[in-house]
């Protein structure tokens, strides 16, 4: 499941192609793209996102710019998603075209099993945030910070560093997710491993397990929630856009530039063999372009597209002006079982 | 095995004829062809989960899902360390004394309402018909909110001493046995007040003439009487308790308490989905539930005995409480407060703030319906709302169908009504999510293309909850006397028309209160619907997991409020239907 929380960005570009000409950018999508995926007339996506946030918004963006071409969506937390695209796959009966989900999916969905398609929309976006062969691309992107309750934390003894997390005062106050993916736990654990080191970094990582840190089996965002609400003081790995979002509603939280901070992706990619193959490419050409991104920038979620700021631009690294440690996919295909294990056994 | 006088009075000769081996017998008799047709639905209902199951728990599986291979490794895995034991005894622990709490709060509060002339009847049902439908993650989501840190109940102990530490943590073992002891006590309470209700109140008032008291006459009476129905039940919500999932992950996982299912859960989430440990965990559970089950068997047989209800008519007489009707009137309304008003109004209080945020005038400033109108305007709610519901009315219908012919060759000790009592009971045991696996592997494979319809959906609660189905119409025809159905036999009634015409409408009480209950508990279940819903068989259970998953709280109480109103008016037009036409059957 963990791979729900996934949310962000990628739209950017290509919507904004698709306008053919005029406003747009260099590039436009092919016509007979369009004219195959009307063909098909519809395009079925597996999502990780919230729906009523960024999946039906994006679905009814590209319906208004697509009509004939209907969006059926299922939202599925991505456990759940790899699962039921596992066994479509072994069925020889895939039901969806595209999915967007984390890092920590593609550990379950073998590379192979996906369409080769690089989108021009994401033609400018940097190489960190797809695959070279176009197999997926990063649809939004999410930096992992630490939220807390400014009530129950004052000023002054706000966590400057990630040594001030060992402090006694915070045991048993603090909580993140059981999310097993590099947005939770595991991304941490990776994160201080690469900055600090194996060696210190061990070391650092069995000393806060001492700090009895609550795991609460939900999305970062129920963390975050329980933070707010005074259950614990300090939520780890959380969405920085979310604290800003309940912040503006009033709520006692904010997000600590502990550096670095996590910077990670959600990608979007497409099934082979599946039923519509060209409203999907469309598809996937829409969320990735301007026009879709912008979606993403609506929802305060942090757009992939360079060109595309947050809505609040101190959210990304660049414009925020923090450091954060970049998880590519490909890192975390490769790091991510053995970030898991040392969390199982630190955190057990 | 007696022959039953129904089965002899078949023979055409219309002597008694000495009854054949039961293997061959279950063919001659047409009772018999009844049983062989349950059995084999039964079976292709049941059986196939549990060899997937089974398969899963040795397969060695990659990466990509497929199956590479068997091995052993799941289950040493299990064994290894001590860890497996301590987390069966919290697993018991946990269940045991969340039984004794649901027993004894719907137990009494069901012996009140039915036997006595306590104050507040209507509200204990309609309690217990509220809190059926309520989501089990909104009813914890409440519960979790009032005992925690921040919630009310601590607050107010602040208030009153002065002291910052906390009365309760409810993420605790026994913040669990709480929660999960409240969450069943109106199942009990609904199946403890059929039993009360149709058992003969004269022994009772026998002793009662002969000057005992009323406690004496509780003690030694209505309990003794009530035994094995009681045990009987205390096993089944035993069972239930060992297979809870909710609870375990929501409340046991942050306060650090593991078990069995706890296991499963976390299992299923890392990455790839670890379903060899969670199916050997399964196995584990279905074995050790199977043994429960046995015992359950044994129990329920010896209910038949204590059947104090005969041909002759009766009217029992509520026991005057006297003074301790105002100690009876209280109990009730403690009930009310704890199972329905609190939650519901923690609910409230979550679905009217934008944010999560404790009880008190400083968040008052921003209470506001908002969360209430996106429900109400959002178009995607209104098919989501009819895709439930017809997934409801599949399985509780089909459900009821199939129990109510079930319950009848199990209760009468019909050839082969073990088999299918032991069948029907055996879902039981499955993890929504194994079911869910399960299901999703079957239905690709299925030549009918159902996978990804509502059906599948519907399918697989009518699977989950045939066992509760099967425990409403076992008691049910339990308490209808033998005679009835031999004088249609007499009178040239077939099987069928015994069963249509005699047992389904005397039945009705029984199968109406367990059309209700699937009805309004399996849009409870999310586990399932989030594996089997496709694009177009989204369900209201899998946007409650979808708000929950992502914290919104507020969304989600709006919710789970209106679709629990939605569902108590469903509810009670049936009821009131089914009442109407239960008037015209009795009289």
């Amino acid at each position: 499941m963990s791979l729900t929380i996934v949310k962000s960005c990628a739209v950017g570009g290509l919507a904004a192609a698709l306008f053919i000409g005029t406003a747009a950018p260099s590039f436009a999508v092919d016509q007979a793209l369009i004219e195959a995926a009307k063909k098909e007339g519809t395009v079925v996506w597996y999502s990780t996102l919230i729906v009523n946030q960024l999946v039906r918004p994006v679905a009814e963006a590209f319906q208004a710019k697509y009509p004939g071409i209907t969006v059926k969506y299922s939202r599925t937390p991505a456990g759940e998603m790899a699962l039921k695209l596992q066994n479509e796959i072994r069925a020889n009966s895939v039901q969806a075209d595209v999915f967007d989900a984390n890092s920590a999916f593609f550990r379950a969905m073998p590379l192979e099993n996906l369409v080769e398609y690089k989108p021009e929309a994401a033609a400018h976006y940097p190489d960190d945030l797809k695959d070279p062969k176009g197999r997926f691309t990063a649809v939004n992107v999410f930096t992992m910070a630490t939220g807390i309750n400014t009530n129950l934390v004052a000023e002054k003894d706000r966590p400057k560093s990630y040594e001030d997390l060992l402090d006694p005062k915070w045991k048993g106050k603090m909580a993140w997710t059981t999310d097993l993916t590099p947005n939770g736990p595991p991304g941490f654990i990776g994160n201080i491993l690469v900055t600090m080191g194996e060696e210190k970094g061990m070391a650092y990582l069995e000393k806060l397990a001492k700090q009895d840190i609550a795991k609460v089996p939900a999305s970062q965002r129920v963390v975050l929630d329980q933070v707010i609400a005074g259950q614990y003081a300090i939520g780890l790995m959380i969405f920085n856009n979310h604290t800003v979002i309940s912040a503006a509603k009033g709520a006692p939280t904010t997000w600590l530039k502990i550096e670095p901070l996590i910077s990670t992706g959600n990608y979007v990619g497409i099934i082979k063999n599946s039923p519509h193959p060209n409203a999907a490419k469309l598809f996937e050409e829409f969320i990735l372009s301007k026009e879709g991104q912008t979606v993403f920038q609506k929802a305060s979620y942090l757009p992939a597209d360079p060109d595309v700021p947050a809505d609040d631009p101190s959210l990304k690294p660049k414009q925020g002006g923090y450091k954060a440690t970049t998880i590519t996919n490909e890192m975390a295909l490769e790091q991510l079982p053995r970030w898991t294990e040392i969390y199982k056994k630190l955190f057990p | 095995m007696t022959t039953s006088t129904y089965n002899d009075t078949q023979d055409k000769g219309g002597r008694t004829k000495v009854r054949p081996p039961r293997i061959f017998g279950i063919l001659r008799e047409p009772v018999g062809l009844v049983s062989l047709l349950m059995i084999v639905v039964l079976a292709l209902l049941v059986v196939p989960p549990i060899l997937i199951l089974i398969q899963l728990s040795f397969a060695d599986i990659a990466d990509n899902g497929a199956i590479k291979g068997y091995t052993l490794a799941h289950y040493s895995a299990l064994f290894s360390g001590a860890k497996f034991f301590g987390v069966l005894w919290t697993t018991i622990v946990f269940a045991a004394f969340a039984t004794v709490i649901s027993l004894l709060f719907g137990g009494i509060l069901a012996w009140l309402v039915e036997r006595t002339n306590t104050p507040f009847r209507r509200l204990a049902y309609l309690t217990a018909i509220v809190s059926l439908g309520t989501p089990y993650v909104l009813y914890v989501m409440a519960w979790l909110f009032l005992f925690g840190r921040t919630g009310p109940v601590n607050q107010l102990y602040h208030w009153l001493t002065g002291n910052t530490g906390d009365l309760l943590n409810v993420y605790s073992l026994w913040g669990m046995v709480l929660i999960e002891g409240f969450l069943w006590s109106p199942l009990v309470f609904l199946l403890m007040s059929a039993t009360f209700r149709m058992s003969n109140a004269e022994m009772e008032e026998a002793a009662r003439m002969n000057g005992a008291s009323v406690w004496d006459t509780i003690w030694h009476i209505s309990l003794k009487l009530a035994r094995p129905a009681v045990l009987a039940l205390a096993m089944f919500v035993f069972i239930r308790d060992i297979e809870a999932f909710e609870v375990p992950a929501l409340v046991g996982i942050p306060g650090d308490v593991k078990v069995l299912t706890t296991d499963i859960y976390l299992a299923i989430r890392e990455f790839p989905p670890n379903l060899g440990h969670a199916s050997a965990f399964s196995v584990i559970m279905l074995i050790l539930v199977s043994v429960l089950l046995y015992f359950y068997g044994r129990i329920s047989k010896h209910a038949e005995r204590y059947a104090s209800v005969t041909g002759k008519g009766y009217r029992p007489r509520p026991f005057d409480l006297g003074s301790a009707r105002g100690i009876a009137g209280v109990i009730v309304l403690f009930n009310f407060a704890v199972v329905l008003a609190l939650p519901l109004l923690a609910l409230f209080w979550m679905a009217l703030t934008p944010f999560i945020a404790p009880v008190g005038w400083t968040v008052m400033k921003s209470v506001s319906l908002a969360n209430f109108i996106v429900v109400l305007t959002s178009p995607s709610y209104l098919s989501l709302a009819t895709n439930t519901l017809i997934v409801s009315i599949t399985a509780a219908t089909g459900a009821v169908l199939l129990t109510a012919v079930c319950g009848w060759l199990a209760a009468r000790r019909k050839p082969g009504g073990t088999i299918v009592d032991q069948l029907a009971t055996m879902p039981l045991i499955f993890p929504g999510i194994v079911l869910g696996v399960a299901l999703l592997n079957l239905s690709l494979r299925s030549p009918i293309p159902i996978y990804g319809t509502v059906w599948l959906i519907g399918i697989a609660y009518l699977i989950r909850y045939m066992p509760y189905g099967m425990r409403y119409s076992y008691n049910g025809v339990l308490q209808i006397h033998k005679e009835l159905e031999e004088a249609g036999v007499a009178s040239g009634a077939g099987i069928w028309q015994v069963l249509g015409r005699v047992i389904a409408p005397l039945l009705s009480p029984a199968l109406v209160a367990a059309w209700l209950f699937i009805f309004l508990i399996s849009s409870r279940e999310l586990s399932i619907a989030i594996l089997l819903a496709g694009p177009n068989s989204q369900v209201i259970a899998v946007s409650m997991f979808d708000l929950w998953q992502n914290g919104q709280a507020g969304e989600l109480s709006a919710l789970g409020l209106l679709w629990t109103l939605l569902m108590v008016l469903v509810a009670s037009a049936f009821y009131f239907l089914e009442r109407r036409q239960s008037a015209k059957t009795f009289g």
